[in-house]
């Protein structure tokens, strides 16, 4: 499929990102794509995402992100600096299972030359598949968020908010809905409920933020009611909800069929994709929640959620948007690197710094790694259901849309 | 406080009811045929995924497609009955767990592939409609499924004590032995028993729909349930497993509530082993009906 948008803002982008990284080849993407007079090579990027299993919705999502930004790449001429090679994407499902994706990214490496991979959405199986990469020295980039991946690793990059920070939004955001916020932090007793509740509870204090009520549940119940029958008892006027879609969704119900006037924010995963809003109906709106990406940030990410909106039908989400800027994030260290050897297209992650084009498309519009791989202007958006869309309302400088309290 | 406490019973009561309609087909074929039925879960499954589809694709409203799922999971339990179970019963245990468990995991398996892992909700008009009375509220949709999971157990305890068949299965599960030298064809006896089973638990199945998303490891959640209710209501014994289904789902709504909401499963099974201990074979003593 031809990537063929037609819009003026697209190709004065799409100028802007040649001008940066090739030059002189600027003019030709205006024209038709230039044709290459030498064969060019491909370079290899491995593509690691659960595309079945428990996870496959957001997978495979994930994978036609990554489709489209490898074609966005290539038909901007590829890597000019190897003489115009294409991006060729090679994917394999992780199933959403942290041996397979052990197996699974072994075999893509030692199966393939790759120059960098990409993946794998859930922090479990990427903290995995880092593992695997930094052992074979094959650069890879994820927007997952666990803090975990800036720890001990030089080939793991992640130009987006960390979890740690994800948890101070959270609790900023509670504060523009009340002068005096007193938040139920509801948690599934799992690594990952445990975890981020924790996180939230140790900077409560700081944000000025009172937490009335810190509860663990089971998760996978069939009722919610009494636990929001606590809810209730507890005068908590915020709700912090870490639970998985299933849970959140008895949840959100229930909370709305008693009239518990809470403002829930549900974090970020399971919460900021369409199918949340497929489930849940009208009684999303007005719920928060925090992401990395959102596709309202800039104009190109509008852009880009225009054309994904066209090919799959739902507007490109959180981790499936942040993975198109990742994609141009490798293509500008390509560029820079004019070599397809892992070494050196790690070298030239590291010093990657971009403030412009479809490769800045994050939150703040910058992106500069650390020593520890994480970006160093990275930081959440938060966000609100609106009109069955995602809005980005806060921080201001990110804020596309009023935050409604409702 | 007391307010508090009302509703807290109020809830376990009503999600109560659908632990017994699982629960009840538990018991029924344990009673009759003697087997577990590990997959019961499974079709609790299959009937929410019938109400899905029909609601989604001809706007049938899932509590009318009970008319649809339960005489589809009728004529399965009869299939099972006829090929798969009638083929162990008179070995020993091991092959009939076997048989149920491989189906359960038959079952699920084949639901990730062809439905996926997605959850699937469906919307009606009464989904989100609730009554407040005082301070308390009941939402209609859950007050429904418990209102038409009593009728059907209603309908069922009647069906046992008053027609020839009903009576007949009574029989079988109190002495297969004797009840096959009075006449009692048992194969016949037994596929109904096993279609009744699974045409309650497509039941659930369908007043489970407007509240609750189907996925295809929804069963395992129900099903927990219903083996303890069936313990504790002693095996076998309709009844009992209807009272035994409303006393956990209070039980473990209390809990949330008043110990933590991660103590729900924590105090149903402490529930189960205490009366146990005082009473071994369940609340309603040695007794089959």
């Amino acid at each position: 499929m031809k990537w063929s948008l037609r819009r003026t803002s697209l190709k004065q982008n799409r100028r802007e990102f040649l001008v940066k990284t090739g030059g002189a080849l600027a003019g030709a993407a205006i024209a038709s794509p230039p044709i290459l007079t030498r064969a060019a090579e491909t370079v290899n990027i491995g593509a690691l995402y659960p595309t079945t299993g428990s996870m496959a919705q957001i997978g495979v999502g994930c994978v036609a992100a990554a489709r489209l930004a490898a074609e966005m790449v290539n038909d901007a001429g590829g890597i000019k600096s190897l003489g115009g090679a294409k991006l060729n994407l090679i994917i394999s499902d992780v199933q959403s299972d942290t041996t397979v994706t052990r197996t699974e990214t072994d075999r893509l490496i030692s199966g393939n030359k790759l120059s960098a991979i990409h993946g794998c959405f859930a922090s479990a199986l990427t903290l995995i598949a880092s593992e695997v990469a930094e052992r074979a020295k094959v650069p890879i980039i994820t927007g997952s968020s666990s803090d975990q991946l800036n720890k001990g690793r030089i080939y793991t990059f992640t130009p987006f908010a960390r979890a740690s920070q994800f948890a101070k939004a959270q609790l900023q955001m509670s504060k523009l809905v009340s002068d005096k916020p007193k938040v139920a932090v509801i948690f599934e007793n799992t690594a990952f409920g445990t975890s981020t509740s924790n996180g939230l509870r140790e900077l409560a204090p700081a944000e000025g933020v009172e937490i009335v009520m810190f509860e663990p549940y089971s998760a996978g119940f069939t009722d919610a009611s009494p636990l929001v029958n606590k809810i209730k008892a507890s005068g908590a006027n915020a709700l912090f909800s870490v639970s998985y879609l299933n849970d959140l969704i008895l949840i959100v119900r229930t909370v709305k069929q008693v009239g518990l006037n809470v403002a829930i924010n549900g974090g970020s995963g399971g919460f900021v994709i369409p199918d949340f809003y497929k489930n849940v109906g009208k009684l999303a709106e007005g719920l928060q929640g925090v992401a990395h990406w959102n596709h309202d940030m800039s104009d190109e990410a509008q852009e880009v959620n225009a054309e994904y909106k066209k090919r799959t039908g739902e507007f490109l989400f959180e981790y499936a948007g942040g993975l198109v800027a990742q994609t141009f994030m490798l293509a500008d260290a390509l560029e820079r690197a004019a070599s397809t050897d892992p070494q050196k297209v790690r070298e030239a992650l590291s010093t990657l710094d971009v403030s412009k084009g479809y490769a800045a498309m994050a939150p703040g519009g910058k992106v500069k790694f650390g020593p520890d791989g994480k970006n160093i202007y990275g930081r959440p958006v938060g966000v609100q259901w609106q009109n069955g869309d995602l809005a980005s309302v806060f921080p201001k400088e990110d804020a596309r849309a009023p935050l409604l309290k409702t | 406080m007391l307010e508090i406490l009302a509703q807290a019973v109020i809830n376990g009561l009503l999600i109560g009811g659908i632990y017994a309609l699982v629960s009840i087909g538990v018991t029924l074929i344990f009673g009759v045929v003697k087997i577990v039925n590990f997959a019961q879960g499974e079709f609790v499954m299959i009937g929410m995924y019938i109400s899905f589809f029909l609601a989604t694709q001809f706007g049938v409203d899932p509590v009318v497609s009970l008319v649809v799922s339960m005489p589809v999971l009728f004529a399965i339990g009869v299939l099972i009955q006829h090929y798969l179970i009638r083929r162990v019963l008179g070995l020993n245990d091991l092959p009939q767990i076997f048989l149920t468990f491989a189906l359960s995991l038959l079952i699920v398996n084949l639901a990730l592939m062809l439905l996926t892992a997605n959850y699937r909700t469906v919307h009606t008009w009464y989904s989100d409609e609730v009554f407040h009375v005082g301070g308390l509220y009941i939402p209609l949709a859950k007050l429904i499924a418990f209102v038409l999971a009593m009728i059907l157990s209603g309908l069922l305890w009647t069906f046992l004590h008053t027609t020839d068949l009903g009576k007949a299965m009574r029989a079988a599960s109190q002495n297969r032995d004797v009840a096959q030298l009075m006449g009692i064809n048992p194969n016949r006896v037994f596929a109904v028993a096993l279609g009744i089973a699974l045409a309650l638990a497509g039941a659930a199945g369908s007043l489970l729909m407007p509240f609750y998303p189907a996925y295809p490891l929804v069963g395992q959640v129900f099903v927990l349930m219903a083996f303890v209710a069936v313990v504790l209501g002693t095996l076998g014994n309709v009844i009992g497993a209807l009272v035994a289904s409303l006393l956990m789902g209070v039980a473990e709504s209390l809990g949330i509530q008043f110990i933590g909401a991660d103590s729900g499963l924590i105090v149903v099974f402490a529930l189960l082993l205490f009366t146990l201990a005082v009473r071994p074979s369940g609340l309603a003593g040695g007794r089959r009906r």
